[in-house]
């Protein structure tokens, strides 16, 4: 008997503490401070941040969702994340954020860093952990991933640097894009053919899904607006299965071949058809590439008929942006994650400060500011016009890519050989929906 | 024609990378009945393995070394993992070497790191002629070295004292036991083996365009080999691995052409087909040992 | 619950054997609660009084949470409950049956497309009917995999063990292919589709209203799923056809020699199992609201599985507790980092937070299975047999 009751006795005891500890969990959503000049709500306080140098400054709060571990982009992400880091810190040695009022604010993106592993499903629950201490998000990396959480993003206005360069952002205010996406690279990279070899007919080999479909649909549209042959081949991740690519490579000889995989994937098509003798041009984008390549059986191939597109120029090259962002990173082994991490950075600051100027760092003051915002700073990585948020579609995406070629003696390997530019079709590209 | 035999030896060599990763799948079943899904792992760290050591080494003694070490893991590995789990189902088993697969992958891709690495072999993508049909010399590498290993393994398996105790063991373990044969010793032969062919086939899977975090994945391809082969038949390993490469390498040459509705890149999931078909014929795989129903 | 049973009110001391077999309900031992007194009692769906108050207990709470906890743990738990389904569905198949599936992905994505493809908004680029009511669309999910299931059953009849896991798996890989190239149903890989869309009687479940938030909500949703399927699932195996799966699982010969027919509750077992699979599937894609085709891969069979053998194999509480855990984890080893200041937080640094993380969920789950194979389930057990024979336990 006794020991029937002492068990009921522990019973209750143990629910009733679980009842409390439940109940003290559900709180209101807890407001910032709100006695400063500008107002405040979600993620932003009076207090200043963790490790910063800036005593008196308040803080703002941006969580960073990225691949950070066992993810198939883990290897770009990481310097993606760090070159964030990098940058903020620059931006809070510089005095932060200044608001009207003489306040000013640092800006935090090392407290709510989260690994996602490329997975929606992990990406929603971690985005949902860090939500409520959050003002925006300074990275949310993949397509798949960020449109998992994009209706709450949206329902919360919660301004967020999506880390992809896909055509299906530029449609959604609170995601704010940098450069140009694989749709507009990869016409302006026939266009480029056509003028610079002549091309007659383009292959799109690409990975499924947003990113390779998206350069695959930019790909056609500017066959067809030039005229050229046009074929896609669909191609899966996995150096073992692109058999079926260099077969067709092979087999079609096409002039021209828009190429985006990933690097290994690319070095086995790249050196395989090569080998077969291929002798037709790839333009790939920049998470085709990677120096080490360079190092890699496929490095003369590569030499030979590998041109890269991209939003911005590589690592290595000499605006003042990416001065700073060498200087700031320090040490390190150069990388075009880095460079990418970097510039997507710019929007967010800039929007941030303009928040801030007009006294208004809410989740909806920030949403505000960026639908007001026609030109970003970016010192010089991107002309000013990029950072074009307001206004539709159509007229506020930017339409312009460069090519660069291989050189081994370049920091990533690549340098610019045409600068940004835009070619005739994306010129008259009608922009509404994405392009796949 | 020219293409066919081409596509035929293409297949044959990828396939002899499946069939080295299916023997190790097969040894250990052997020995333990369970089915080690900490090979990818293994694969994949073997593979880092070697691209450290190529630079001071040379290509085939870090591929040697590679295999040593990688074999010292799987080891490692048995004793401290597997070994209290003796005598427990054996799906228990297997989802504690998937907790070793997802923990030791993570480590391995720290060493990996951000750029894609070589493991440094003389052959890239050169190709050569053979018997007037072009072949990539990689392939034939591939499908050398596996003859090799094979001929070594089986040899062992036939006139080592070892390789007896072993084919005792997985004949019936408790007569193995009472014939004075340490039956844990051979597990743990078992996993070393299954290591040191993981860490071969890995190093040469990346050879030509190098190791990437994903690079795990092509072990999950073995296991339509075994299963094709027969799971108990170290044979039927082989020629499940072998077959399976061909096929694949046939439907990704011919499928577009004949069969566009199956899709882009059905050659991927084609050695699965494969296996579907067979199983319904034969039940135990081609070699597999059917098992006795007694009442 | 407070004062629902004193000791004091029970009945006196009745002899077991033929006194509680004349009765309609057979009485319990005074103090030995957990003792069967008869066949029939022991068959009971609720067999002991402390099963029937425990679990009375935690399902008022748990239908008090909505009013407690946060909605960010609300949806967490929602997801662990709609996992939970998953968990006894594959239970049924493995654990009861003995039947190893790996293809239990395959099934949570039957049940995830169909749902989403009947709720779907007929406007969007995915394939839609505009069906939004949960009770159609749900049930609609768990019959289309159950049929799935069926046709699957037959590679079972001849299958056996290893074999049979192995080519369930092959079922995971064809699948991912017809999902991924589908791109009318399915949107294409690295694009998905919006997952399914739940109203019931006439209120929008997955947005928040004037009385409730979408997390609490769909928390309750889950909830009411569960407990109708786990209750259904408990009655199955206390059946004839319980039963039956339970002699092919310990020797399917023998079960044949004494009149089970092994084809038919093989291909039973298989529909029943599909079924709580297309169930769980749409449900934790309602939660997620987004549905991505390599989702549904090997490491996701291999999750649940993982939860059937961490929960208990063989239980319908220990597939709940399994998910639960197995769900919650990340969550859990997500938080450590805190805990634990010394390792680094630059995912550049060699064996960062993030790496722990992962590594840790790899360990934990060996850990687990090392030091306690019959899962949480057997902790269970000893903790009950513990205080079952106190004071004199050993």
């Amino acid at each position: 008997m006794a020991k029937l009751k002492s068990r009921h006795t522990a019973l209750v005891a143990a629910m009733s503490a679980l009842a409390l500890v439940a109940a003290a969990c559900r709180a209101g959503d807890g407001g910032g401070g709100g006695e400063g000049e500008v107002a405040t709500d979600v993620g932003v306080t009076q207090e200043a941040c963790p490790n910063t140098p800036n005593k008196d400054n308040g803080c703002i709060y941006l969580g960073i969702i990225s691949d950070l571990t066992s993810g198939p982009f883990a290897a770009l992400a990481v310097p993606i994340t760090n070159a964030q880091k990098a940058f903020w810190k620059r931006v809070n040695e510089q005095g932060g954020i200044e608001a009207a009022g003489g306040q000013a604010f640092d800006v935090d993106v090392t407290s709510n860093v989260k690994d996602n592993k490329y997975n929606p499903e992990v990406h929603r629950q971690v985005y949902e952990e860090i939500k409520g201490d959050v003002l925006g998000l300074a990275q949310t990396l993949g397509s798949p991933t960020t449109a998992a959480i994009k209706n709450d993003l949206e329902a919360s206005n919660v301004v967020s640097a999506p880390a992809s360069w896909t055509s299906a952002w530029e449609v959604e205010d609170v995601l704010i894009e940098s450069g140009t996406n694989y749709c507009f690279e990869a016409m302006n990279s026939v266009d480029y053919a056509v003028e610079e070899f002549g091309a007659k007919s383009v292959m799109a080999v690409h990975y499924p899904g947003d990113y390779g479909e998206d350069a695959a649909g930019g790909a056609k549209a500017a066959a067809e607006a030039q005229g050229l042959d046009f074929s896609a081949v669909e191609t899966d991740e996995g150096i073992e299965n692109q058999s079926g690519a260099i077969q067709a490579i092979t087999s079609k000889k096409p002039d021209l071949v828009i190429l985006t995989t990933g690097p290994t994937d690319a070095a086995v098509i790249v050196g395989e058809s090569a080998g077969r003798g291929y002798e037709g041009k790839f333009i790939g984008t920049s998470p085709t590439w990677n120096p080490e390549l360079l190092k890699s059986d496929a490095a003369k191939a590569f030499e030979a008929l590998y041109l890269q597109s991209g939003p911005w120029a590589p690592f290595g090259a000499d605006t003042p942006g990416h001065k700073a962002m060498r200087e700031a990173l320090g040490k390190v082994q150069p990388n075009d994650g880095y460079t990418a991490g970097w510039v997507w950075s710019y929007p967010m600051k800039a929007a941030l400060d303009k928040a801030a100027e007009n006294g208004d760092l809410t989740r909806q003051g920030l949403l505000e500011a960026v639908k007001s915002l026609e030109t970003v700073d970016y010192e010089g990585m991107l002309p000013e016009k990029a950072g074009n948020y307001s206004g539709e579609p159509n007229d506020a995406v930017f339409r312009q890519s460069l090519i660069s070629k291989v050189d081994p003696d370049a920091p990533t390997g690549v340098t610019v050989e045409k600068d940004l530019f835009t070619g005739s079709t994306a010129e008259g590209y009608e922009f509404s929906e994405p392009c796949f | 024609m020219k293409e066919l035999f081409s596509s035929i030896l293409a297949g044959l060599g990828q396939g002899s990378m499946y069939a080295l990763l299916a023997l190790g799948f097969v040894i250990i079943y052997k020995a333990t009945q369970v089915i080690n899904l900490a090979l990818p792992a293994l694969m994949l760290a073997g593979a880092v393995l070697v691209s450290y050591l190529v630079g001071p080494f040379g290509f085939i003694l870090a591929v040697v070394l590679g295999a040593v070490g990688i074999a010292l893991l799987g080891l490692g590995l048995e004793r401290t993992v597997i070994r209290p789990m003796v005598g427990k189902p054996v799906f228990v088993v297997a989802i504690i070497t998937l907790g070793i697969d997802i923990a030791l992958r993570v480590v391995v891709n720290g060493f990996i790191g951000t750029d894609v690495r070589q493991v440094g072999d003389p052959w890239g993508f050169a190709r050569g002629s053979l018997f007037g049909v072009t072949v990539q010399e990689r392939h034939i590498a591939m499908f050398v070295t596996t003859a090799i290993v094979i001929t070594v393994l089986f040899a062992f398996f036939k006139y080592t004292r070892l390789g007896l105790a072993m084919r005792a063991a997985a004949f019936d373990q408790e007569t193995a036991l009472a014939q004075g044969i340490s039956v844990s010793s051979v597990f743990a032969l078992a996993w070393a083996i299954a290591g040191g062919l993981a860490a071969v086939a890995g190093t040469f899977v990346a050879t030509g365009a190098g190791i990437d975090q994903q690079l795990w994945i092509i072990a999950l391809k073995a296991l339509p080999a075994i299963i094709l082969g027969g799971l108990d038949s170290l044979g039927g390993a082989v020629v499940g691995g072998l077959s399976i490469g061909i096929v694949e390498s046939l439907v990704a040459t011919y499928q577009l052409d004949f069969a566009p509705w199956l899709g882009d890149n059905f050659s991927v999931v084609s050695p699965y087909v494969v296996m579907l078909l067979v199983l319904l014929v034969r039940p135990y795989g081609l070699f597999g040992t059917r098992e006795v129903e007694r009442v | 619950m407070t004062g629902s049973t004193t000791p004091t009110a029970r009945p006196p001391q009745t002899p077991p054997g033929e006194a509680a077999v004349r009765r309609r309900r057979p009485r319990q031992l005074a103090g030995r609660p957990g003792l069967y007194t008869s066949y029939a009692q022991h068959l009971r769906l609720l067999n002991t009084r402390p099963k029937q108050i425990a679990v009375g207990v935690i399902v008022l709470v748990a239908f008090a949470l909505p009013w407690l906890a946060e909605d960010q743990t609300l949806s967490l738990l929602g997801v662990a409950m709609a996992a939970s389904i998953g968990a006894i569905g594959l239970n049924i198949v493995t654990g009861y049956a003995g039947q190893v599936s790996l293809g239990h992905a395959f099934f949570l994505a039957i049940g995830a497309y169909t749902a989403s493809a009947l709720s779907g908004d007929p406007a969007d680029d995915t394939i839609g009917f505009g069906v939004t009511n949960v009770v159609v669309w749900l049930l609609a999910a768990g019959v289309v995999a159950a049929l799935f299931g069926v046709l699957v059953a037959p590679l079972a009849t001849r299958l056996r063990g290893l074999y049979l896991a192995i080519v369930t798996l092959g079922l995971v890989f064809l699948g991912e292919h017809i999902f991924k190239e589908w791109q009318d149903l399915t949107g294409g890989a690295g694009v998905g589709r919006p997952g399914p869309v739940p109203h019931l009687f006439g209120i929008e479940l997955n947005s928040a209203g004037d009385v409730l938030t979408s997390d609490q909500k769909l928390y309750l949703l889950m909830l009411v799923s569960l407990v109708v399927l786990g209750l259904l699932a408990r009655n199955l195996a206390r059946s004839k056809v319980g039963r039956a799966f339970a002699a092919i699982r310990d020797r399917d010969i023998a079960a044949s020699v004494i009149g089970v027919n092994l084809t038919r509750y093989k291909v039973i077992a298989f529909a029943v199992s599909s079924f709580y699979a297309g169930c769980a599937g749409a449900l934790v894609y309602t939660i997620t609201g987004f549905i991505e085709p390599t989702s549904f891969n090997l490491l996701l069979s291999v999750q649940y599985i993982a939860m059937v053998l961490i929960g208990g194999v063989a239980t319908i509480s220990g597939s709940i507790m399994g998910a639960f855990f197995i769900t919650l984890l990340p969550a859990l080893t997500r938080q450590l980092p805190g805990v634990v200041p010394l390792i680094s937080e630059d995912a550049s640094a060699p064996l960062n937070v993030f790496q722990v993380e992962t590594v840790l969920y790899g360990l934990l789950i060996i850990g687990f299975l090392i030091f306690e194979p019959r899962g949480l389930y057997g902790i269970w057990t000893r903790i009950r047999n513990y205080w079952k024979a106190w004071p004199f336990s050993y």
